[in-house]
């Protein structure tokens, strides 16, 4: 044996031994995507002008605070968009004083004055500050919420510097439950019910004269929980659901589901302080916006209570889950949802793996039928190179998942792969029938067949390329597998091919005629 | 063996008829697609929502149709026995809030329309539906009564569930125990459960937005391809070869597009990732054709231009055949074993392995014999 011979031999041995040890078993080391796992993937938008609008809606409150303990005059401060509002009749002799608080205790805003009105917007900067920081922290709200869930791999990205958030659950069995708990934005309030409950509107103002106080709104009961009778109910919340230090699932006074609550120490000692001045007033439990439960206040309650509500057993395990995992900044919506249940992902890789081995068998049996001993070589060439596409996609692990269209691309990867066999084969054979002995037709069929083999191997990378950088998901599992593909049957098909030619020929007479 | 013993058919000879049949085809593909039935996009491109659902019981597809009027959802079966199927809706296209959510609330409509009376009034008598439930829940129902290994009892009845066998729903109680269930497990799960008429396999849901996001980035990767593709030809061979290889591309593009404009086939992702596929197989086609081009006019400078074309495509015709036969048996296994979700890929690949065999022999060859005319009447191509 030559000794060239000898180290291409070795390296070939390696890179065999190296594939198998990095892709067996398969079952574990290839990562599939979630059409073959099955699981979820959701694409959602974070509502961030929903955090501006709340951001606004609390800088008014601190306003009004700042205005009345600096005895600063003015009639109303109203909201007039989502990160704007405006003091309406300030007292013109104490512009100047309202300009030093403005300018002390709120940097982040623009103010001009016009007449008597001052108007107050967010800076560019600052709004973009705040939009970027809630969804950040709605990823991290999710993140929790997944981790609690205690699901296996999850992925939560943020898609870019946007408002999306990508979320990728592999193995999720209902969809829907995951779907309402990471949507749910979870703002829990504990607020002093005033009036109520009425069928409607109308009959809960009547006795105010038909006006809404200023220190109270109308609420409606959820419909899932409560009669849905309409309440009026205090603007401040004392205790909200981000003073809450843990929340579980027990069962109330009449052994039904509930959520029991802990609440931080300062916020005990608030709460203490509410429900001993409100004792025997009732109390109502909201949750984004709707009340589920209304109650008396029969004792003073520090740092513990109970949500009751009528729960199922899974609702409240849920609705605990989501308490600890904390409120969302912002409302979220879904803008892509695709969920592959278990057996669909069974199927489709048993019906890819099926037409795999009948797409191999049929080749083998053609190559070796048309090219007697010679087909063995491309029928081994080909086999190295599924190997070696196995080797490649163990090791890049996540981030070259095996998607259905991936088998796909290796199917195809497959059919390209025997054509640079073909070209090399049919060069061969010309220069057989051009009368050159075996040797120099074996060497001048591969040198020749050599560059239209990287030219038509490069072009088909080049549109694998294009798709894998502006593809989607599963796409790119196709483009992934096809690039791999196309590249390792370039080694195989020339040098591996080559190799096992130069291997036999070795051990012949000069004379013999080759098996093509 | 071999497929063609000294082949020398004289291709070019019937260029003309290749040009008017391809031309008629383009044609009336393109009328189709502007004026008539036109291109069905899929749910990754218009928005909408694509649900897999087994039943229970089997539903006839004419009730199932009547039930969705509606929707006016397309609907499609699976398997044989009317039991699996696919149902596809389309969610109107707009810019107000409500239509940005609209595809996922289609998706629950669809769900809440086909399921039975029975199924809603167990769930008001609080039981649990064993056909969606998932582990967790069903741990936490078993708990009670059976506090030993509960987690893997509820695991093999999941599994169970999601096997080959069943497909994704109990159909009945007694499919339990034949699996291996305690018969105590199953008289307990026959009073804490129902069998749901139905099981959701599959949800997809695209929101507009995200669709016009795809189209824009489906459209980009062609394009970019394409561009890609025409540079590394242009570096490669000569400017005409290129000019050739895209007229050509652009042809198979258009062909396998009017195929599909007379197919009932929507245009998803797979499919543009299919299209994609076709043009790095048909250019490949052409490389190969055209690098004998190349070699031979250096070799037979005092042959006609047509005749270096012809025997260029003769001595590549046993590859050729080759190589078009074994992707199209690779592809064909693809489209008859690879099950439906990957059959609308593999019907696009075998068009494209066919127009782009044909178009490698009838369209880059003529068209390079014309710029040669045209533009090189005397010298030939091979300056």
């Amino acid at each position: 044996m030559k000794k060239d011979l000898r180290w291409k031999s070795i390296l070939v041995l390696a890179i065999i031994i190296l594939a198998v040890y990095l892709s067996y078993p398969p079952s574990e080391k290839i990562h599939l995507g979630l059409d073959l796992e099955g699981g979820m993937h959701l694409v959602l938008e974070v509502i961030t002008e929903d955090a501006l609008s709340i951001e606004t809606g609390l800088e008014i409150l601190r306003l009004e605070e700042q205005l009345k303990k600096k005895k600063l005059e003015y009639a109303t401060v109203s909201k007039d968009g989502i990160s704007q509002f405006s003091i309406q009749e300030i007292n013109l002799d104490q512009e100047n004083a309202i300009k030093d608080l403005l300018d002390e205790f709120f940097k982040d805003w623009d103010y001009s004055i016009t007449g008597n009105t001052v108007s107050v917007s967010l800076k560019p900067g600052a709004a973009n500050y705040l939009k970027d920081l809630s969804v950040r922290q709605a990823k991290e709200t999710i993140q929790n919420r997944v981790d609690e869930l205690g699901l296996a791999e999850p992925t939560i990205q943020r898609q870019g510097t946007g408002n999306r958030i990508i979320v990728e659950l592999p193995g999720v069995e209902n969809p829907d439950r995951i779907k309402n708990i990471i949507k749910t934005t979870a703002l829990l309030e504990w607020r002093l019910v005033l009036g109520g409950p009425a069928p409607d509107t109308e009959t809960l103002l009547q006795d105010l004269g038909g006006e809404v106080p200023s220190d109270a709104e109308i609420k409606r009961g959820d419909l899932e929980r409560t009669q849905g009778g309409y309440y009026l109910v205090s603007k401040v919340a004392p205790v909200t659901g981000k003073d809450l230090i843990n929340a579980r699932r027990s069962t109330n006074e009449w052994n039904n589901p509930a959520v029991l609550f802990t609440l931080n120490a300062e916020a005990g000692r608030r709460f203490y302080q509410f429900t001993s001045d409100n004792l025997n007033k009732p109390l109502s439990i909201i949750l984004d916006g709707k009340i589920q439960e209304v109650a008396n206040i029969n004792d003073r309650i520090s740092d513990r209570g109970i949500i009751s509500g009528t729960f199922s057993i899974e609702e409240a395990d849920d609705l605990a889950l989501i308490l600890r995992a904390g409120p969302l900044p912002a409302s979220v919506r879904y803008l892509e949802e695709r969920s592959i249940g278990p057996s669909l992902g069974k199927d489709s890789i048993r019906k890819g793996l099926a037409a795999n081995i009948l797409a191999i068998i049929l080749i083998m049996i053609f190559m070796i039928f048309y090219y007697k001993l010679s087909g063995f070589n491309a029928v081994a060439a080909l086999a190295l190179n599924i190997l070696i596409l196995m080797g490649i996609l163990s090791y890049l692990g996540e981030n070259a998942v095996l998607t259905l269209p991936g088998i796909a691309g290796i199917i195809l990867t497959i059919g390209m792969a025997v054509d640079a066999n073909v070209l090399v084969f049919e060069r061969i054979r010309e220069e057989l029938a051009s009368g050159k002995s075996t040797r120099s037709a074996i060497s001048a069929g591969f040198s020749r067949a050599f560059k239209t083999i990287l030219d038509a191997n490069v072009t088909t990378i080049i549109a694998a390329i294009f798709l894998f950088q502006f593809g989607t998901g599963p796409i790119r599992g196709f483009a992934v597998t096809l690039i791999i593909g196309i590249t390792a049957s370039m080694f195989t098909a020339i040098f591996v091919s080559r190799l096992i030619f130069d291997l036999t020929q070795s051990r012949k007479k000069k004379r013999e005629k080759l098996s093509i | 063996m071999r497929i063609f013993k000294q082949p020398n058919f004289q291709f070019m000879k019937y260029k003309i008829f290749a040009f008017i049949l391809s031309g008629i085809v383009i044609t009336a593909g393109i009328v189709n697609m502007t004026k008539g039935k036109g291109l069905t996009g899929g749910i990754d491109f218009t928005g909408g929502t694509l649900i897999q659902i087994r039943f229970k019981d089997p539903y006839p597809i004419t009730e199932l149709r009547e039930t969705l009027r509606v929707i006016e959802p397309k609907i499609q079966e699976v398997e044989e026995g009317e039991r699996e199927y696919l149902i596809r809706a389309m969610s109107p296209k707009g810019e107000t809030e409500q239509d940005q959510e609209a595809h996922e609330i289609m998706g629950k409509r669809i769900v809440d329309i086909l399921t039975a009376e029975e199924d809603r009034i167990a769930i008001e008598n609080g039981l649990a539906d064993l056909s969606n439930i998932d582990t967790d829940e069903l741990t936490s129902i078993l708990q009670t009564s059976f506090p030993e290994s509960t987690q893997d009892i509820a695991k093999s009845i999941i599994e169970l569930r999601e096997s080959k066998e069943l497909k994704g729903i109990i159909e009945s109680y007694d499919q339990l125990p034949v699996a291996g269930i305690d018969q105590e497990v199953t008289d307990f799960l026959k009073e804490k459960t129902f069998l749901g008429s139905l099981a959701v396999k599959r949800r997809e849901s695209v929101g507009p937005q995200v669709g016009d996001e795809l189209k824009r980035r489906a459209t980009q990767a062609t394009v970019w391809a394409l561009i890609g593709m025409l540079f590394y030809i242009g570096l490669r061979f000569k400017f005409a070869y290129g000019i050739a290889a895209v007229l050509t591309l652009t042809h198979d593009v258009l062909f396998t597009l009017s195929i599909f404009s007379f197919t009932n086939r929507e245009v998803n992702l797979p499919v543009v990732a299919a299209i994609l596929t076709i043009v790095g197989y048909s250019l490949n086609d052409t490389i190969v054709i055209f690098d004998r081009v190349r070699d031979n006019i250096k070799r037979m400078r005092n042959q006609e231009f047509e005749e270096i074309l012809d025997q260029s495509i003769n001595q590549t015709l046993s590859r050729t055949a080759i190589t078009s036969g074994t992707t199209f048996l690779v592809v064909f296994s693809l489209f008859l074993l690879g099950g439906e979700v990957i059959n609308d890929f593999a019907f696009t690949v075998i068009i494209g392995v066919i127009i782009g065999t044909y178009s490698s022999i009838y369209q880059s060859c003529p068209h390079l014999f014309f710029w040669n005319k045209i533009f090189k009447p005397k010298k030939g191509m091979g300056k």
